[in-house]
């Protein structure tokens, strides 16, 4: 025992301790402080492949404890969007020129080519804020605020939440209700809903900023089926109102026989569109409601999650998906966690990959691909690992593939599936850190 | 909400314990055990669970205290005071708690002394109390000292007249029995929290930690409420800034020097150590006490983690 090294009284005092209790200490101690702010931030890449939409986006949440289990949460995301997206028109064996959505300027594509508007490039930054406590034992409050910006568009959103639970804490039943109202102000104007695109400089069909209003209402129910098994089930009812509309997206209006689109007669000296084209219009109101299932469940460390969510809409819209993630635990401190997830949906009732001339307009039309008959199916895996004072990092890889299924009877004349859906590929990266 | 009971006739007080759920999921179960209220912490989801489980460290506090408080008649302790200078042979368990107290007797050079409850005949701190004079305090020292004890395992010979108490050491060997005896039945993560000296038995799943709070000391205003995450091992406090006495200007603190008989100079409004076990976290905050100005520099040299919080002056 040397008096020097000051480890002496310790070292006696451990022995004693050992002497008495008959054992020595289970664990050695691990205590500090805690810090008042704990902080996720993700650094996420999206990228879809032949040069379509890239996304950087770069996540930040600080969430702040105090003591009763009170806890303040502050978000910020900077998303920095490149790339190019299908306009809507269909792929054609001629070259096309589109007017840009700005109304001053053209561009072309090739013959054969996928029309994609290059004028994608976007930064948005959103902000949210949040605060929760417990209302009694029993009860859970929380309220939180939103909002985002970007060039043409801004939101502006708050909700509440409301927890209870029951039966020694093994059911918990919640409702939840958030509310935001979002302006979209196109460049150059919003265009009027199925009206053509116009030569460059003809501005004539375009009008002021647009808004609309959501209500999302969410009830849930988690029940403990027993110690290594939980189930949750959500019921939840959205609604949206007022403007719906893309308004960067158009129809390409063809040939009812060959399906090829029409030329557009041209104006000597002005550039405009080659083709006909409109820019599509949705309906107004948009109800949806959906049924969410989740099971999780423990087996000697693995974590099992299986979630089921079924979606219906006034706009025809059906969808269905299966999510599977399985937590495998690889040594101590770190962990293993492919996840697998299946989407498909039906086609909106307005959906119409073309339109034929000659036929009366419809009151709504899109061609987006989002509103098409399609499946999805993403891939992937996550490493994360755990360090010293409850820091931890995690790497994601995926891959999502999306592919068309068009109705045959919405092709026209000689088209072909492939000429009027874009399928999609696409691969996610994401780098996390909690501290 | 959920209050249940395990109601134990022991004398005249009720002995229970009252169950409730808290926000995190998990259950909170209260009783009343060495002069002190206990809570146990539980994450689990079936509060029958729970129950049993804060009941078998309840049984466990009340075993101890029965057997060591000073207060109560017909145990050990009681027969040790009793004895007159008589030898009196303990069992196994007392003998393991005096060995320890006599380890740390030589290992501080004789402040850390469970026969010095005798001084507190002379010294009270309740507000109004004033100090003794010098022979006094003399002559109760003459009946303090572990020195004068003959301590030969299992049989301890003390001089008639004075006494030991166990106080000191009981309530932290309470909350490191209640764990061991947790950590053999139960995978749960629980926390054993015996009037602020506490121990877990492994790391909560759900928020990776145990957040404890030293609470703003009595009496000490503007001390920030300090949140301690604790994974492993044990968390005790020492100190209550409410029990001094004044003489001429001067204030005494309630630690007392037992080599002297007077109070330690210097010694903080409170000490929090967090260790292995939560008797060596309490042995350590009561020897950096009696270190007095010293005690920060007694720390560093011998404690990991520690928080030490002084009056401003």
């Amino acid at each position: 025992m040397t008096k020097q090294h000051g480890s002496g009284l310790s070292a006696t005092l451990a022995t004693a301790t050992c002497t008495l209790l008959g054992t020595a200490a289970a664990n050695a101690v691990l205590a500090e402080e805690a810090d008042d702010w704990d902080f996720d931030t993700a650094l996420l890449y999206y990228g879809e492949s032949d040069g379509r939409v890239q996304d950087a986006s770069l996540n930040v949440l600080a969430n702040r404890q105090f003591t009763d289990d009170r806890s303040l949460s502050l978000g910020l995301t900077v998303d920095a969007l490149t790339g190019a997206t299908p306009n809507g028109a269909i792929r054609i064996g001629e070259a096309q020129t589109f007017t840009r959505p700005s109304g001053n300027a053209a561009y072309d594509i090739a013959p054969g080519g996928l029309p994609l508007d290059d004028t994608f490039l976007d930064t948005r930054y959103a902000l949210t804020a949040g605060w929760k406590q417990p209302l009694g034992r029993l009860n859970t409050f929380g309220v939180g605020v939103s909002a985002s910006s970007e060039y043409d568009y801004t939101h502006a959103g708050f909700n509440t939440q409301f927890a209870r639970d029951f039966n020694d804490r093994n059911t918990t039943l919640s409702a939840a209700l958030a509310i935001a109202r979002d302006e979209i102000d196109p460049v150059g104007g919003t265009p009027l809903e199925l009206s053509p695109m116009l030569d460059v400089g003809d501005l004539s069909n375009r009008r002021g900023a647009e808004s609309k209003e959501v209500v999302d209402v969410v009830f849930g129910l988690t029940q403990v089926i027993s110690r290594n098994t939980l189930v949750q089930v959500n019921y939840s009812w959205s609604d949206a109102s007022g403007y719906l509309t893309d308004p960067y997206k158009v129809l390409s209006v063809v040939d009812p026989e060959t399906g090829v689109t029409l030329p557009r007669a041209v104006t000597p000296e002005v550039v405009g569109p080659s083709h006909a084209f409109l820019y599509e219009g949705r309906p107004e109101e948009r109800s949806k409601q959906s049924l969410y299932g989740q099971v999780r469940h423990y087996m000697n460390g693995k974590v099992l999650d299986v979630s089921y969510r079924y979606m219906t809409d006034d706009w025809d819209i059906d969808s269905h998906t299966v999510d599977t993630h399985l937590r495998w635990p690889v040594g101590t401190a770190s962990y293993l966690e492919p996840h697998l997830r299946f989407y498909a949906q039906t086609e909106a009732s307005f959906y119409s990959p073309s339109l034929p001339a000659g036929i009366p307009i419809p009151a709504f039309a899109s061609s987006d691909y989002r509103l098409g008959r399609f499946q999805a199916l993403t891939a992937g895996v996550k490493y994360g690992w755990r360090m010293r004072g409850d820091h931890e990092m995690s790497v994601r890889l995926e891959w999502y593939q999306q592919r068309g299924d068009v109705p045959a009877d919405m092709l026209v004349g000689g088209q072909s599936a492939a000429d009027v859906y874009p399928d999609l590929d696409a691969v996610i990266a994401q780098f996390s850190y909690r501290f | 909400m959920r209050a249940a009971h395990l109601v134990e006739n022991s004398g005249e007080r009720e002995r229970r314990v009252d169950l409730s759920p808290t926000v995190e999921g998990g259950w909170c179960g209260r009783f009343f055990a060495m002069g002190s209220p206990c809570e146990v912490l539980v994450e689990c989801t079936s509060g029958s669970e729970a129950f049993d489980l804060v009941g078998l460290a309840a049984t466990e506090a009340w075993r101890i205290e029965d057997k060591y408080s000073r207060y109560l008649g017909g145990n050990i302790v009681a027969r040790i005071n009793s004895a007159a200078g008589e030898p009196v042979e303990v069992d196994e368990e007392t003998s393991r708690l005096l060995g320890f107290a006599a380890t740390l007797h030589s290992l501080s050079g004789g402040r850390f002394d469970i026969t010095s409850g005798a001084l507190r005949r002379v010294w009270r701190f309740d507000t109004g109390s004033l100090v003794p004079a010098h022979d006094r305090v003399r002559a109760v020292l003459s009946l303090v000292g572990w020195h004068r004890a003959t301590w030969q395992p299992p049989v301890l010979v003390i001089p008639a007249g004075m006494e030991i108490d166990l106080g000191g050491i009981g309530k932290e060997y309470a909350v490191d029995r209640a764990v061991a005896c947790l950590r053999d039945v139960s995978e749960y993560a629980c926390l054993v929290n015996f009037g602020g000296d506490l121990a877990v038995t492994r790391v909560p799943q759900r928020r990776k930690a145990w957040h404890v709070g030293i609470e703003s000391l009595r009496g000490v205003r503007q001390s920030p409420e300090k949140l301690i995450r604790l994974e492993a091992g044990a968390l005790a406090t020492s100190g209550d800034t409410r029990r001094f006495v004044l003489s001429e200007g001067q204030r005494f603190g309630h630690i007392l020097d037992p080599r002297t008989g007077w109070p330690v100079r210097g010694a903080p409004a409170s000490v929090t150590v967090a260790a292995d076990s939560c008797i060596q976290a309490g042995t350590l905050c009561t020897l950096a006490m009696l270190e007095g100005d010293g005690a920060e520099h007694f720390l560093r040299r011998h404690a990991g983690k520690f928080w030490v919080t002084r009056e401003e002056s």
